[in-house]
């Protein structure tokens, strides 16, 4: 019985050795390889489970006196068999290192790269300094062209007051002249009747000093 | 075109005003109708000036624009005189310019004894830039722009007078009167400072006198700068202000490389024009003949 059990050890130790060997192989491959020895891992799984019952079903046959040590060991097992499927899953979703590298370039040309970079960078800041330097000269010249608008603006302004006060000047020379006028026109008329009442009155003279010298004849 | 028929009308005419005033002259054409003639002998000049005027003969046009000004005066017609004579300065400009002048002075003399100061004072300005491109006498047109300015400084209109002010001002710098510049500087930009329209431009005024002071002497332009930083708080972060700091030192030390270094970095920003030019060069001159007397 206890051969048995040795066997079923054997095989157990086998297989998780295994079992480890491609967990650690599974992160730095991808695709089909990927998925292939995800399969094997899971079927070497299974069989590590089988394994672990039929151990615990040899264990129920031994006497309960050599039990303890057999069941000590079955734990231990066990315990392994979660490990190694805990690390099976992580190992699923990790990424490894060599990826990364083969994703990004070679280990091997990573200083020219950091060279690389820094031209980059360096190019990259010239760039920007020089775009803020232009900026900087539209930005005073803006604010000359604001300058001189300004003064421009101020100047209009007075202009614009000036022709205010000379319109409200010309506005009331206007009325005083249409006064002016009005009394003008006034004395006229005066003047007109006046000359007619006096014609009148010369008229009325002649008339009567004709009429008292044809009395007088 | 009918240029050169116009022109005949218009000799035409001329001739015939001047039959009429002639006309006018005698006792008997004065006695009844004498102003009558003479107002359309005027009229005909206007006309016959306006026809040179369409073919493009200036002096002719001016002539007959002088004829139509005299019979004006004798007619008591200042106003029309005077813009008569205004007609013929704009005509002979583009013809003779010193003819110009005399017509222009003419109006002037006129308008300033109506009162109309503002007018003669634009007419002043007129002159001035005549002297300036045309003849280019600019002690002349600094007179006149002074003439001007205090026309204008008369009538109220301050940013006119500024105007004509910063003209004389550039002027005199250029002919190396510095104390007459940086008097106008420095009083333009204490007028400058409070008026909320017009303070940015102030900063301007005040590097344009410490550039003449230091012309003529680098300690009042380190007097000066501290004045004016005093006076107004904004003109010493102003990057002019940093400039002349930079180039007292620079002449402190006599050391002409960083003078052209500073300048430079300074147009690299915003160009120098040609009078900022001219006094940093001259400037610049007096370091290096510093440097000559040394050796």
């Amino acid at each position: 019985m206890s051969s048995d059990f040795e066997a079923y050890e054997q095989d157990f130790g086998t297989l998780t050795a295994e079992i480890t060997n491609k967990i650690g192989r599974i992160p730095k491959l991808a695709g089909e390889e990927k998925t292939q020895l995800v399969l094997n891992v899971d079927k070497q799984l299974e069989e590590v489970r089988e394994l672990l019952e039929q151990m615990d079903l040899e264990v129920r046959e031994i006497p309960i006196q050599s039990r303890a040590m057999y069941n000590s060991r079955l734990k231990s097992y066990k315990q392994e068999m979660e490990k190694l499927e805990k690390d099976f899953k992580r190992s699923r979703i990790a990424y490894s290192d060599e990826v990364r590298n083969e994703l990004l370039g070679d280990d091997a040309s990573s200083s020219e790269n950091q060279r690389a970079h820094l031209l980059d960078n360096t190019e990259r800041l010239e760039r920007s300094s020089r775009r803020l330097e232009a900026g900087y000269q539209i930005a005073v010249e803006t604010e000359q062209v604001g300058q001189e608008i300004l003064a421009n603006l101020n100047s209009d302004r007075e202009k614009i007051q000036r022709s205010r006060e000379r319109l409200r000047e010309t506005d009331a020379n206007l009325g005083k002249s249409s006064r002016i006028l009005t009394g003008m026109l006034r004395r006229i008329i005066q003047n007109r009747v006046l000359v007619f009442i006096l014609g009148a009155i010369i008229l009325l003279t002649i008339v009567l000093a004709i009429y008292f010298n044809l009395r007088g004849h | 075109m009918d240029n050169s028929g116009k022109e005949k009308e218009a000799i035409q005419l001329m001739a015939d005003a001047d039959k009429k005033v002639k006309s006018s002259g005698s006792f008997l054409g004065g006695m009844f109708g004498g102003n009558h003639k003479v107002e359309e002998a005027c009229e005909m000049y206007a006309r016959a000036a306006n026809m040179f005027k369409m073919a493009k003969n200036w002096s002719a046009a001016g002539n007959a624009f002088c004829q139509a000004a005299r019979l004006h005066m004798q007619l008591q017609n200042k106003h029309d005189s005077a813009t008569s004579y205004v007609d013929a300065g704009n005509a002979f400009k583009k013809a003779d310019p010193h003819e110009a002048i005399k017509c222009l002075n003419a109006a002037i003399d006129i308008y300033t004894d109506m009162g109309r100061f503002t007018i003669a004072a634009k007419h002043h300005i007129t002159i001035a830039e005549v002297y300036e491109s045309e003849l280019v006498d600019i002690e002349k047109a600094i007179a006149h722009y002074e003439q001007a300015a205090d026309y204008y400084k008369g009538e109220e209109s301050n940013s006119s007078a500024n105007k004509c002010l910063l003209k004389v001002a550039s002027y005199s710098a250029q002919l190396e009167q510095y104390p007459k510049a940086i008097e106008i500087y420095e009083q333009v930009g204490t007028n400058t400072m409070d008026n909320p329209l017009l303070k940015y431009s102030a900063k301007e005024y005040f590097f344009k006198a410490s550039l003449c002071h230091f012309i003529v002497d680098e300690l009042n332009a380190k007097i000066a700068i501290e004045k004016y930083e005093e006076m107004f708080p904004a003109f010493s972060d102003s990057r002019e202000c940093k400039l002349m700091k930079k180039l007292l030192e620079a002449h402190e030390e006599q050391n002409a490389e960083a003078f052209t270094e500073a300048v430079k970095e300074f147009d690299s920003i915003s160009r120098l024009d040609q009078w900022h030019t001219t006094m940093l060069l001259r400037i610049k001159k007096t370091i290096q003949g510093d440097e000559g007397d040394l050796k």
